[in-house]
């Protein structure tokens, strides 16, 4: 059965046609080409295909797309503004924290999901967070490393 | 020495498309009419095919075509060709491809795959190489023998032993009546996956011209290019292989795999490019396997502790295809020295066929099997002699005027390994060490190493770069960027080189075949090596096309020229010059008369004399080995029997750290991958042969609250190959992990062990057998 399902997915409100229980990732991937969610597993252990869903950080690949009707969705193409990274993407970019880059958009979109929502967020829940991703090549300290700078950058950044 | 570019921190050109989902990796391709393919797998691990019915699948929704490998007679392989795209009579591994589905969408291919219908006939399946070595076991290849393989390789015609590799160095086993003390063990290093977050994946597309594309995620763009063009009778210019950004490859991506199966399918629809990406299952069941290594090890020694004799049996069970595997069995051989100086060696690898999964690379390549035997037997050796394993290790330690197991003679110029050691020693162990408390045992352990080049005598890495009208330079290599920064490297060389700004030197993206330079393929910690020498020579001749234009332009000769990256220049004069860009396509002068080349070079490197064995299995590899020495403090909770590292520290000798921050993240991310396989990764399979964690729940790869607190290091002596010294690190940190934490268990609970991964479950029964020995 095909149903039209309408949610706003970084910034544009999209219509698509779908079965309603086939998964976001393979919406957002395969109709509507936003080729930046990965996917690394079978059963949502891997955490590269997180995105956004109403401020909250979501496995797409477990989420049938009937549950985001109406939703705002965010993915990692979502987060810059013309040339401008999202301090996160700053931060992760310059850490050591990107080695072969699979893992990245679901960690950065975990973190925004934690930091935009709790900028104060202690380092156990940071811990928390990133514990729900896989990463093969850098050892975690790097991406820990640049999940600090990010909190400052946004801590400052709401000061002002 | 100080250089302006090397030794800095730059960030990766890769970096900002990585970070904004940008980055275009295998799966994200999309192409014109392109079709996507599902692939069968057998319910045995090892059965004949009696017979296959597609009818159902094919009338289901978008289906293009069902193929079978029924009659499919095609063999390939880069050392022995005994692989085939798909099974044809016999199936030999659980996932092993049967049969395949092309269709509209991947959803639709596999709906299909579900209607077809196989009947087997199942044969015994054999996991490890002790049970396939039998002399009752049934041929896994009735063919070994009959394929074409490298000239090096020994085949066992009529048994399962795909290759026999054989080393003697002295008097070889006969050297043990030199020794007073001798200790052996039998030490395993099981099955285990990669694991790359990106599952492996390939898109193939038969045209219409009779030439073929191909995308994969791989490292070894010119073998798919030079194998597919032997399979298919085309010329190699007529088979075009691209390569996206990689996510992860740790070794299962080189040699040639998927990719076949995937040009099998794709031959039957030409015309239509067709993508296969593995699932995760598929990632663990359908590509290439690490490990399987069994070492059975014995050591010599004088009573004073100098090392004399060592004989090593390595049993690797090598999978159902040993193309990929015999290397690797080669390279433990060898290598199962460790960072050490024996008079007489005998060392003997058999690659032996078994039902699993082809083995292949791994990060390490038979380095950390091998040298997790050694260094476990070392600890072991230094308490019989009642020596402290410290300097036990330091009288024996290779180091300049010894001999390794190949004969190679080593020099200051291979680095420091006594250097590395004090340095980790001094971190790890000057400290007291900490008493067991109410609920943990505290424990220390060391592991010194050595890495060797293994590669190929004809492997070498190619480098072209073009200087363009404003003199900024483009740069393009073969080497597979699969997350270790290559690109970022090269910038870093090839300004050094030519005293350009890194910011001014743009790195190649994708690799394809049409255009990149020719590399064998980028493995065995390589690049930074060989590609570096590549860039250096390039950037030579650059030079020299520079000063040669200038040099009409100046009337003068070349050798009275110098160049400073902005200027060539006279030497006595540096007033009468000639600024670079105006020298980049030919000097234009005044009248428009043109004289002079366009700046352009290209060049490659291979290591130097790397040769093929000789009849005792010695020859060089290249002398370009590289030492370091790694150490883990560890914690065993009493309740649960669950191993915590509290801290890791490792110190390489690498000749000349050419990015601090990028070098760092190497070593943490491979230690902690080899913590993995210490403490909780194996691939396990029934008797049957299935695989029954093929999934990230059960198959367990190390998380963020996993990891420990690292401390790495590095010493520089700089080597004679590679670029302003630098020596290779990739592979090295995982070499040390296993025996470090197993030597801290020892240190902690008084117990052995000789095979990883330690569980939890296992350290308590440890512990309660211990309980019942001191009781009793």
């Amino acid at each position: 059965m095909v149903e039209k399902i309408s949610f706003t997915i970084n910034g544009q409100l999209r219509v698509v046609e779908v079965d309603p229980e086939m998964m976001l990732i393979d919406v957002i991937r395969e109709i509507l080409n936003l080729t930046g969610t990965k996917r690394g597993c079978d059963n949502a252990t891997c955490g590269t295909c997180t995105v956004v869903i109403n401020g909250k950080a979501t496995k797409s690949c477990n989420t049938p797309v009937s549950k985001v009707a109406g939703a705002e969705i965010l993915t990692v193409e979502g987060l810059a503004r013309g040339k401008e990274l999202h301090p996160i993407q700053k931060s992760i970019s310059e850490s050591g924290a990107i080695q072969c880059g699979f893992c990245t958009p679901g960690i950065v979109m975990e973190l925004y999901g934690l930091l935009e929502n709790k900028p104060d967020a202690s380092e156990l829940e940071i811990s928390n967070s990133l514990n729900k991703h896989l990463c093969r090549c850098t050892g975690f300290e790097p991406i820990k490393d640049g999940a600090l700078m990010a909190q400052k950058i946004i801590q400052d950044r709401n000061k002002n | 020495m100080s250089y302006k570019y090397i030794g800095k921190s730059y960030n990766r050109p890769d970096a900002i498309n990585k970070v904004t989902g940008k980055a275009q990796y295998l799966d994200d391709i999309r192409l014109p009419g392109m079709l996507h393919a599902a692939i069968l797998h057998p319910e045995y691990a090892h059965a004949r095919i009696i017979s296959i019915d597609t009818s159902e699948a094919e009338k289901m929704p978008g289906v293009v075509k069902v193929v079978t490998g029924k009659g499919c007679k095609l063999h390939y392989g880069d050392n022995i060709k005994d692989l085939v795209p798909m099974a044809d009579e016999k199936v030999r591994y659980i996932g092993e491809p049967v049969a395949a589905v092309v269709a509209d969408t991947t959803f639709n291919a596999q709906k299909a795959l579900e209607k077809i219908k196989v009947v087997y006939e199942p044969l015994p399946v054999y996991i490890d190489a002790r049970d396939s070595m039998r002399e009752d076991a049934v041929l896994i290849h009735e063919e070994n023998g009959d394929y074409w393989h490298l000239p090096t390789l020994k085949p066992q015609s009529g048994t399962n032993v795909a290759n026999l590799y054989q080393l003697k160095k002295g008097q070889g086993k006969d050297g043990f009546s030199e020794a007073d003390v001798v200790v052996e063990g039998d030490f395993l290093y099981p099955f285990g996956s990669c694991a790359a977050i990106e599952p492996h994946g390939s898109i193939v597309w038969f045209k219409e011209d009779n030439t073929i594309e191909a995308w994969s995620s791989s490292i070894c763009p010119f073998i798919i290019r030079q194998d597919l063009a032997h399979s298919y009778g085309v010329p190699e210019s007529d088979v075009r292989v691209h390569i996206p950004d990689i996510g992860g490859c740790f070794g299962y991506k080189s040699d040639i795999t998927v990719e076949q199966t995937v040009a099998y399918i794709a031959s039957f629809v030409p015309g239509y490019p067709v993508k296969w990406v593995a699932s995760r299952k598929e990632d663990f069941t359908s590509t290439l396997l690490g490990h399987g290594i069994r070492m059975i090890m014995k050591i010599g020694a004088k009573k004073d502790g100098k090392l004399v004799a060592m004989e090593t049996k390595v049993l690797h069970s090598g999978g159902a295809y040993a193309d990929t595997a015999v290397n690797v069995t080669i390279a433990a051989t060898h290598n199962c020295t460790g960072p050490y100086e024996f008079d007489h060696c005998d060392l003997t690898g058999y690659t032996v066929y078994t039902n699993t999964p082809p083995v292949g690379a791994y990060r390490g390549y038979g380095h950390q099997e091998a040298q997790f035997a050694t260094e476990r037997l070392m600890e072991i050796l230094a308490r019989k002699l009642g020596m402290n394993s410290f300097e036990l290790r330091k009288m024996n330690y290779l180091c300049e005027g010894k001999v390794n197991s190949l004969g190679e003679m080593m020099w200051k110029t291979n680095g420091d390994m006594k250097a590395c050691a004090e340095k980790v020693q001094n971190l790890v162990f000057s400290k007291e060490s900490l008493h067991e408390d109410e609920n943990f045992y505290y424990g220390r352990g060391f592991a010194a190493l050595m890495k060797s080049p293994k590669g190929a005598p004809f492997s070498t890495k190619g480098c072209y770069i073009k200087m363009n009208i404003d003199g900024s330079i483009s740069i393009n290599m073969g080497g597979a960027e699969v997350g270790q920064g290559l690109r970022t490297i090269v910038q870093q060389i090839a300004g050094e080189a030519l005293h350009i700004p890194p910011e001014r030197i743009r790195v190649y993206n994708e690799i394809d075949t049409q255009y990149s330079p020719y590399e064998w393929q980028t493995i065995g910690s390589m690049f930074t090596t060989q590609g570096g020498r590549a860039i250096i020579r390039a950037a030579d001749k650059l030079i020299m096309v520079l000063k040669q234009t200038a040099a009409q332009v100046l009337k003068t000769d070349v050798d009275y020229l110098d160049y400073d990256g902005e200027y060539v220049f006279l030497k006595n004069d540096p007033s009468i010059r000639v600024a670079v860009p105006e020298l980049s396509r030919g000097y234009i002068t005044s009248d428009g008369i043109t004289i002079g080349e366009v700046a352009q070079s290209v060049s490659d490197a291979r290591l130097p004399r790397y040769s093929n064995p000789d009849q005792n299995g010695q020859g060089s590899l290249g002398v370009e080995y590289t030492f370091g020495a790694q150490a883990a403090e560890i914690r065993i909770e009493k309740k649960s029997g669950k191993i915590f590292v509290d801290h890791f520290a490792s110190t390489f000798d690498v000749g000349q750290v050419i990015n601090p921050l990028q070098i760092r993240g190497s070593v943490m991310g491979g230690v902690l991958m080899a913590i993995g396989a210490t403490l909780y990764e194996k691939v396990e399979f029934d008797q049957d042969g299935k695989i029954t964690n093929p999934h990230f729940f059960k198959y367990h790869l190390p998380t963020y609250k996993e990891a420990p607190q690292q401390t790495v290091d590095f010493i520089e002596n700089p080597g004679t190959v590679g670029p302003f010294g630098a020596r290779g690190i990739g592979e090295h940190p995982v070499i040390g992990p296993a025996p470090a934490i197993l030597n801290a268990i020892y240190d902690a609970i008084g117990v052995d062990f000789f095979e990883i991964p330690v569980t939890p479950e296992i350290i308590k029964k440890a512990l309660a057998n211990k309980q019942q020995k001191e009781y009793a």
